[in-house]
């Protein structure tokens, strides 16, 4: 199989299997885990201002007291890369133009030189925070299989995409049919590990907040 | 739309400091020939070099005495720059376009000399013409 | 002069309007855009006046004549088809006088006096399906035409990217079973000259390199010639540094489309073609489909017929992905099922919860 043919192939029969069963993993685990639904809370209500799901979103969005200081890699490194990924998949123009194409919207993209410069911020971060988890011994002690598997095929697309972009390494067929399978293969992992936490955490602190609201406790 | 209409601009229009490095290379193969060495060609068109660098090559060699219109499958122009031994050839097509251009350092460029078999063959004609003269 | 001394191939140019001075600027062109030592030009004028002419077959098999078109017509024919002047064209469809049992007879008499020498220049691709039947000449099949004519040949060019890598006969579901002539040819030097078709000159640049130095020129892993498939289309692109700020032009003759931005969003293949059509470019380098304002299709990669829509986008799917509903609609499903499954084992669980006791805990 040439270059070509590989490109072809993780464009069409790869794209088919790595969305499909990304799409099928994303529904099944959200209706298993809604569908779990929560025992209703038969004590009287004791709302609260500034006590609510909404406003554990917003609360949360920030470090609690005093933890950025304790492990600041882990906080600052976090909200970087974060910010960084969401930037660079949904304002780069290739990639709206990747949506577009799947689900029919669309929207300004931003400079491709401004992407350039977050990816490389980006790839700083998650590297910071990789050695910052094997340095910290509890964190050493606590992170898995799972932990650098998920690390992996994460910090992966970014890397090869901005090889591609770069046009650095390999030649230019290899280097966008290797970004294209990094992607189709976090896709497939994406519902069934640690990442979905991309589709549940607000769902999971909107619901923290409004338990607490209920009992009359903002958190 | 054509390239010269597009309105950018161009990321190598400055000199790049090819050209200069590129007259030393003259000097050097001019230097051998005149020491009794071989003639040599140098083609422009591989060569790293803006159309900036081109350009100050071209008016740094200058001009001399001697500027020759080819007319052959287009238009050629040769002419000898102010150093003597060092010719600028330029080949353009038909339509205008530059196809090739080389720096010459020779005593005069091969394509300017007629060709033996070209010179029989004139030679031939010239007799038969005389010969329906008369 | 007596006629044997006189250069068969000068006089020819010249009665055709063409100079020893033109040919000589022609090959001194030719030499430069191959990337040859500036003197080669000279060299290669003197080999291709030789009064030796090499004899070259050329075989066209299931193509559509466009190579041959190229090389013929380009904007100054006679330049071009110059090539043709230098060789004994022993042997082609379409510009061969001769026809028939004649034609055969002639291509026959070429392999054998010239056995060992003669060049072989293939058009088309091969029909393997149900014996060749797809593609015949004189009733005998492209293949068994192909391997009795090599076996004498000095070296073998396929032109074009049926011949190279199959091309359009080979494209889904490939009904003739067609072949590259690189998958047949195992024991012959090579080259592969792709592009639908190739640009002119360098189909006349590679005859015009063996037939000076009696070697192909170096050539790259899939046997094209490095001096002019070595770079990808992107890598020359004068419209790259609207690439590379991420202006794109959305459709065709929109604003960004007038003012000559990238045409990567109207599925431009450039970033993955390597051909000489950005620096080179066509019509005697008048222009290029970029530069007229159409991407790239990738017309020299093998299998570009393959590679998904010409107006999508590289970092779209090569075609609109198929079974996202059933997809959808089997994770609804499974997720469903789950669920029941959870909450049978949640009421199983409370069935059978037992309270602990004082006993349980000195166990």
């Amino acid at each position: 199989m040439n270059e070509l043919e590989f490109l072809t192939w993780v464009r069409g029969p790869g794209m088919n299997i790595a969305v499909s069963i990304f799409v099928l993993g994303v529904l099944w685990r959200l209706f298993e885990i809604y569908s779990l639904g929560r025992k209703a809370d038969l004590a009287p209500g004791r709302e609260r201002a500034g006590a609510s799901g909404w406003h554990t979103i917003g609360r949360r969005m920030l470090p609690p007291p005093g933890m950025v200081k304790r492990s600041p890699v882990s906080y600052i490194g976090g909200y970087v890369f974060h910010i960084g990924l969401f930037l660079i998949v949904f304002f780069f123009a290739p990639h709206i133009k990747l949506v577009e194409d799947i689900v029919g919207l669309s929207w300004p993209a931003l400079p491709s030189p401004v992407i350039d410069a977050v990816t490389m911020i980006t790839l700083a971060a998650m590297v910071a925070v990789l050695i910052d988890r094997i340095n910290h011994p509890v964190k050493r002690f606590l992170s898995g299989f799972e932990d650098w598997f998920t690390w992996t095929v994460t910090f992966l697309p970014v890397l090869t995409g901005y090889l591609a972009v770069k046009h650095l390494g390999l030649p230019y067929t290899t280097l966008l049919s290797l970004h294209i399978l990094s992607v189709e293969i976090l896709l497939i992992v994406l519902p069934f590990t640690k990442l979905f936490h991309a589709f549940t955490t607000f769902g999971s602190r909107w619901y923290t907040g409004k338990i607490h609201g209920h009992r009359g406790v903002p958190v | 739309m054509a390239l010269a209409d597009i309105p950018i601009q161009a990321m190598d229009g400055g000199l790049t400091g090819n050209g200069r490095a590129l007259l030393i290379e003259v000097a050097d193969r001019l230097a051998r020939f005149a020491a009794g060495g071989e003639a040599h060609v140098i083609d422009l068109s591989g060569l790293p070099l803006s159309e900036a660098d081109r350009d100050w090559l071209r008016r740094e060699l200058g001009e001399g005495e001697v500027h020759v219109r080819l007319a052959a499958a287009g238009e050629s122009i040769l002419h000898e720059t102010a150093y003597s031994g060092v010719w600028w050839v330029e080949h353009r097509n038909e339509q205008g376009r530059r196809m090739s251009e080389f720096i010459e350092i020779t005593r005069v460029p091969e394509l300017l000399l007629a060709h033996p078999d070209d010179v029989i063959l004139g030679s031939e004609r010239l007799n038969h013409r005389i010969f329906e003269l008369d | 002069m007596p006629e044997s001394e006189r250069n068969p191939l000068i006089e020819r140019m010249a009665g055709e309007g063409i100079s020893r001075r033109a040919f000589m600027k022609y090959c001194a062109t030719l030499a430069s855009l191959m990337a040859l030592p500036a003197g080669a030009g000279r060299a290669m004028a003197e080999a291709l006046t030789r009064a030796a002419r090499p004899s070259v077959i050329w075989l066209s098999f299931q193509e559509c004549t466009g190579c041959t078109e190229a090389i013929t017509r380009s904007h100054s024919p006679t330049l071009e088809s110059l090539i043709l002047e230098t060789i004994s064209l022993d042997y082609h469809h379409t510009l061969q006088a001769a026809s028939g049992e004649a034609a055969e007879h002639a291509r026959e008499e070429a392999m054998k006096q010239h056995f060992g020498k003669y060049l072989v220049v293939v058009d088309g691709s091969v029909p393997m399906k149900d014996g060749g039947v797809y593609s015949t000449i004189a009733g005998i099949s492209n293949h068994d035409m192909l391997m009795d004519t090599v076996k004498g040949a000095a070296a073998v060019i396929a032109v074009g990217t049926c011949a190279t890598y199959g091309g359009l006969p080979k494209a889904r579901p490939n009904p003739t079973g067609a072949v590259a002539i690189s998958d047949l040819v195992r024991d012959k030097p090579i080259v592969n000259i792709p592009g639908c078709p190739p640009i002119p000159v360098v189909m006349t640049g590679v005859i015009a390199h063996y037939l000076t130095f009696g070697r192909l020129p170096e050539l790259d892993r899939l046997l094209r010639p490095r001096a002019f498939y070595g770079e990808t289309i992107h890598d020359r692109c004068y419209r790259r540094p609207f690439y590379d700020q991420g202006k794109f032009a959305k459709t065709f003759d929109d604003a960004g489309a007038r003012r000559g931005w990238c045409l990567f969003e109207l599925g431009c293949k450039g970033p993955v073609t390597y051909n000489a059509c950005a620096s080179v470019k066509w019509n005697d380098a008048t222009s290029w489909p970029v530069e007229s304002g159409h991407g790239c299709i990738g017309c020299s990669e093998p299998d570009f017929w393959d590679a998904g829509g010409f107006y999508r986008a590289l970092s779209l799917p090569a075609d609109p992905l198929k079974g996202m509903a059933a997809a959808a609609a089997a994770g609804v499903v499974v997720g469903a099922v789950v669920s029941v499954a959870n909450r049978a084992r949640k009421a199983e669980v409370r069935a059978g919860h037992e309270t602990a006791t004082l006993a349980d805990l000195d166990k």
